[in-house]
């Protein structure tokens, strides 16, 4: 961006002219800053927002996790163009109470547009395709689970989840699942939408009428897991939540065995 | 920038400022309480019952409470029954309090009277006696670990939030409906004759100190989608707190 | 309006004292909608009928003909029925209509210029905001412990979807309300908008939805949230009816302002305003408009049926007789995303236009900022179905619209591009206007950057529906679109109340209200990683920190709110007078004088360049 821009004879080659963009030094000083915001945003990526969530008790909670890190680091370049150059004006600023004298009268730059244009698709591009190859995984795991999975009907009522084991015969309030064992999750809703939504599994689906909806996942991790409903549902939207277990096996079997029956104490 | 100052002196505008920031803060202050007000509890708490006796449950003894409530169909039943009840609607609705308190770590026996007719339960998981010592509820004398889910009049659901620092309280007591062809239930508005309803008594054990909430599972929201409208939504009928104090 | 081209110090007051017109205003309306609602009322049996469907039909009927009641007590349909009837108003009486010469009262009748329509909108609009932002210290009030010990849970959730609705609507209006309409059309070199008595309609349709709105409180409440979400809403009480007449009333009035300014500015532009020499605030309010045209009518219908389902017991949306919840949901979404933009345009052009002036360079590459709102006009109607990701409704479809979705980052990225160029190597002014140019930066770059998590089908799987959600929007709508308002507001108050904006107060009011911003939020962002769901008045403890931190950043925000509010009324009343021009821009408004004269210009500008023509290399 220079203000003799256009006037040069002989027309430099792009990669000419980008060499003397990072030649001047207000660019150098503004890269500098982007540099230090790229910096804490790949550290806010990639240790601090996984601290905030939940344990993850299966790999497609894990692949969530993993793949908010690697947007933020994505994302952390943009920011440090975007919030580097800003802190640069910012602290070139004009004081007092009359207009500054006119800055240079350059109207546009087509290297930095057309920089900038394929910048931005190509981000949006690894994002889009990694997404879609996430999905991907998840579809292929799905097909997967369908083998062997254990399948647990979820219904959605105002304001209470219940569980019914088909294969074993027991209902529950609370959702137990064993460990390692795909489970495929069939929901449906008595009245209003719900979603549903064990936290530390990371899978989600409405509850609709009357259109069972279905999801799997693979708990891999013991531990509490939270259930809550994730769509607002009426008066006591905020307390359909209930609690749930990842247990080994055999504690599974355990608690099937002691509620069976219709006791369900 | 140019231009005439203003009329008002330095000191005359720092005071408007404060007078007006602090009369916007009132008026938001204002429109708080009365939102608060307006939400209290509509009802007096309703307190459980310690008695001197004390059971032993899984070799842990505990003392014992005791807590009676009731179902009515509409005002003119509740006010039958004896439960002057402050609500607005002529709703079906529990009574004597929509907030009930219960003692921690405790042995609390509730005894539910119920004087509604009743359909079928949207979700049949709570025709289930759940939560209970025993697993069982009685009634009428007789014990048993569900009702029919075509023959529940309401429900009451004691839940909680997971993962809080409360300890986990779920209870489930499905009440079983008067028949309307028997001797029981009567329509509300003839005067005079008493209502014969059903009698549930349930026990449970208590945890530490910890709010919780109780609904209705039970669609009695007439005329409304999933008949959970009306009523079923209204905080206070088939809705309420349970504190363990 | 072209006739009236007399100066407005000799001209006489208009007085057609034959003339209803001059008998009725503001009050003459409220009596006369109360009547017609009244009659309706009682007239379709109150609610002594008790059956929920009989109810609600009254109800609805009762807010229609309020609405309608007001308009004809108003006078809003004189003109067309005088033209019916084959006596059209007279030079004198349209005149009189424009208010020429009623000082004050002209704010309170069906008033055509343009300016006095802006100032109506600016009044209204921050009315709404402070229902609105009341609504929002309830709800952060009530979340700032465990508990819900505040309000209840019936409170709290009609406090959730009132201050949603409310503050969609006065953002919708925030800026091609007040300086749309104000400024706009002096913007352009035009005498008035293109249609004046179509710009009071839209007006005064919209004063009419705020007592239907806030009738909702009286009836109830509404359990839904703003979406509204069928089958809830047919389950919900009679405080449900208001939210439906209230959409259904502003759907018309946005319809009627929507065409008004896009013909005003298709068709009044002053001589030499060549496409290419538009401001770009106007290309940006014209685009949201536009784009607001085809959006609204959705949301419209879905609530027609809403009501009807209520009302008449149809079965749109109730799956059990074979309607679909889903329906209304792509109904809903299908305004709900385009809206999001509608909203977020005009505040980011207000910027871009605010911009230049203040670093006194051209606004860099004005062809990238057409093509960034463009290409975020056009993705918008093609990425609805992202909020129903998690909806169970056609996973198969959750690809192609994550696609389309993130392919809206290319020309957002184009809106931040113009914005830095126009920054970079110049001195930026640090009055009000700009420093919202600077929130604007942070505040958008967040949202836009969390907005790629949640346009992720894997990661909405974890965040849909929870506290991030709202976090998101929020940094959008009020981090970039509201700021960019407030900007305006600072930077267009000197023409619109011909005295400048108090500026330590402003001041004040921008560090309370944006570092307030930043601690609501990002806590709020927190909570929902953490994995609190939103619009719930109770949760878990283990989110109880970030939900405290939040409440105090609201209890900032509403102070700042609260100082900003008394430094416009301060300064409105006793404000340093403005000059003509207090920024030196180059734009058409600032060539006027306040107050600004009947017709806006005593001889029709001529353009010959855009109004960025600064720098020192510059044209």
């Amino acid at each position: 961006m220079s203000d003799d821009h256009g006037l040069v004879e002989m027309e430099p080659t792009p990669g000419e002219k980008l060499a003397a963009i990072f030649k001047q030094r207000e660019v150098r000083v503004a890269t500098a800053w982007g540099v230090l915001v790229t910096a804490i945003f790949f550290v806010i990526g990639g240790w601090i927002y996984p601290s905030w969530m939940p344990t993850a008790m299966s790999t497609d909670m894990k692949s969530i996790e993993r793949l908010i890190v690697i947007f933020t680091w994505i994302s952390a370049p943009v920011c440090g163009i975007v919030l580097g150059f800003s802190i640069y004006t910012f602290l070139h600023r004009h004081k007092g109470d009359t207009p500054p004298a006119d800055g240079p009268g350059f109207r546009t730059n087509s290297l930095v547009v057309g920089l900038w244009v394929i910048v931005s698709s190509a981000l949006c591009l690894v994002a889009v395709v990694y997404g879609l190859i996430e999905m991907n995984s998840a579809s292929a795991a799905t097909a997967e689970h369908k083998k062997n999975a254990m399948v647990v009907e979820v219904t959605g009522s105002q304001w209470a989840w219940s569980f019914n084991y088909p294969e074993q015969g027991v209902q529950s309030h609370e959702l137990m699942l064993p460990i390692n064992r795909p489970v495929e999750f069939k929901i449906i809703s008595v009245d209003v939408n719900h979603s549903f939504w064990p936290v530390q599994l990371g899978v989600k689906v409405d509850a609709n009428r009357l259109q069972t909806t279905v999801i799997d996942t693979t708990p891999n991790k013991l531990g509490d897991i939270d259930v809550k409903c994730a769509e607002l549902c009426g008066l006591y939207h905020a307390y359909m939540e209930t609690s749930g277990k990842v247990m080994s096996a055999d504690d599974f079997n355990t608690w099937v065995t002691a509620h069976q029956g219709g006791h369900t104490a | 920038m140019s231009g005439k100052e203003s009329t008002m002196t330095a000191s005359k505008r720092a005071l408007s400022a404060v007078v007006g920031v602090l009369l916007m803060v009132a008026v938001v202050g204002v429109v708080g309480f009365t939102l608060h007000s307006a939400s209290a509890d509509p009802h007096k708490k309703l307190y459980a019952t310690k008695t001197a006796e004390t059971i032993v449950v899984d070799g842990k003894t505990y003392p014992k409470a005791t807590i009676t409530m009731g179902v009515y169909a509409d005002t003119a039943q509740a006010k039958e029954m004896g439960y002057n009840t402050i609500n607005k609607k002529d709703y079906v609705q529990y009574g004597p309090s929509s907030h009930i308190v219960l003692p921690a770590h405790t042995y609390v026996t509730m005894t539910i009277h119920g004087y509604d007719g009743g359909e079928k339960l949207n979700a049949p998981f709570f025709g289930k006696v759940v939560g209970t010592v025993g697993g069982t509820m009685n009634v009428d004398g007789v014990d048993v670990t569900e009702i029919p889910a075509d023959q529940v009049q309401h429900t009451f659901t004691i839940h909680s939030l997971p993962s809080s620092n409360r300890d986990p309280l779920f209870v489930n007591i499905p009440l079983q409906h008067v028949d309307e062809g028997d001797n029981g239930f009567l329509p509300t508005k003839d005067p005079g004759t008493n209502y014969k309803g059903h009698t549930m008594t349930f026990s449970f054990i208590t945890g530490g100190a910890g709010e919780y909430v109780w609904n209705c599972e039970y669609p009695c929201g007439d005329g409304t989608y999933a008949k959970f409208g009306a009523a079923m939504s209204a905080y206070g009928y088939m809705s309420g707190k349970v504190s363990v104090a | 309006m072209t006739t009236l081209d007399h100066h407005a110090s000799v001209r006489p007051v208009p007085n057609p004292s034959k003339s209803l017109i001059t008998k009725l205003n503001m009050g003459t309306g409220l009596v006369v909608g109360v009547i017609f609602a009244l009659a309706t009322y009682y007239g379709l049996g109150g609610d002594s009928a008790g059956v929920f469907e009989n109810y609600n039909r009254t109800l609805l009927a009762t807010m229609f003909m309020w609405s309608i009641g007001f308009m004809v007590g108003i006078g809003a349909f004189i003109g067309p029925f005088r033209w019916l009837v084959g006596k059209d108003l007279t030079d004198e009486e349209q005149l009189y209509l424009a208010g020429d010469g009623q000082g004050i009262k002209r704010y309170f009748k069906y008033c055509t210029d343009h300016k006095v329509v802006g100032i109506q909108y600016m009044v209204g609009v921050m009315a709404l905001l402070g229902v609105g932002g009341t609504m929002a210290m309830m709800i952060r009030t009530n979340l700032i412990q465990p508990g819900s010990k505040f309000v209840g849970p019936t409170i709290y959730n009609s406090l959730v979807g009132l201050h949603g609705i409310t503050m969609i609507i006065a953002m919708i209006i925030v800026v091609t309300g007040p300086f749309g309409n104000f400024i706009m059309p002096i913007m352009i070199g035009a005498a008035d908008m293109a249609f004046p008595r179509l710009n009071a309609l839209s007006w005064w349709v919209l004063f009419t939805a705020i007592p239907v709105l806030c009738s909702a409180w009286f009836l109830g409440g509404i359990p839904t949230g703003w979406t509204a979400y069928a089958p809830l809403s047919i389950q919900a009480g009679p405080g449900m009816n208001a939210f439906i007449a209230t959409i259904i009333i502003f759907a018309v009035s946005t319809a009627v302002a929507g065409a008004n300014i896009t013909a005003t500015v298709v068709a009044m532009r002053a001589k030499g305003m060549k496409w290419n020499r538009v401001p770009i605030f106007v290309v940006g309010a014209t685009m949201s408009v536009a784009l607001a045209i085809p959006a609204f009518p959705t949301f419209m219908v879905s609530m027609i049926m809403t009501g009807l389902d209520r009302s008449y017991a149809t079965t749109f949306f109730d799956a059990n007789l074979g309607g679909s919840g889903w329906l209304y949901a792509h109904l809903f979404w299908i305004m709900g995303h385009p809206e999001v933009y509608v909203i977020l345009i005009p505040g980011v052009a207000v910027l871009m236009e605010i911009a230049p002036v203040f670093v006194r360079k051209p606004l860099f590459s004005y062809n990238a900022a057409i093509a960034g709102f463009a290409g975020i006009t056009g993705l918008s109607i093609l990425v609805w179905a992202h909020h129903m990701y998690m909806s169970g409704w056609m996973p198969m479809l959750n690809g192609p619209f994550m696609v389309t979705t993130e392919m809206i980052s290319v020309p957002t990225g184009l809106i931040f591009l113009v914005i830095l160029g126009t920054l970079w190597r110049g001195r930026p002014w640090m009055k009000l206007p700009m420093l919202g140019v600077y929130a604007f930066l942070w505040n958008f770059l967040i949202g836009g950057i969390t907005g790629l998590y949640l346009s992720d089908v894997p990661a909405d799987n974890y965040l849909h529906g929870s506290m991030y959600v709202t976090a998101h929007f929020h940094y959008t709508l009020m981090g970039a679109a509201l700021t960019g308002a407030l900007a305006g507001l600072a930077y267009w108050f000197p023409k619109m109340t011909g005295r400048m904006l108090n500026e330590r107060a402003g001041y004040i009011s921008f560090w309370l209200v944006q570092i307030g911003f930043q601690v609501l939020f990002l806590g709020m962002f927190i909570a929902g990683a953490e994995g609190q769901p939103r619009r719930v008045a109770d949760y878990s403890v283990n989110f109880a920190t970030s939900d405290l931190i939040s409440s105090i950043g609201a209890y900032m925000i509403g102070l700042g709110m609260i100082v900003l509010l008394w430094a416009v009324i301060h300064s409105w009343r006793h404000g340093k007078i403005a000059p003509m021009n207090p920024w030196g821009s180059k734009t058409l408004e600032w060539t006027v004088p306040y107050p600004v004269p009947l017709v806006n210009f005593d001889t029709p500008p001529v353009v010959t360049s855009d109004p960025y023509g600064y720098g020192k290399a510059g044209n």
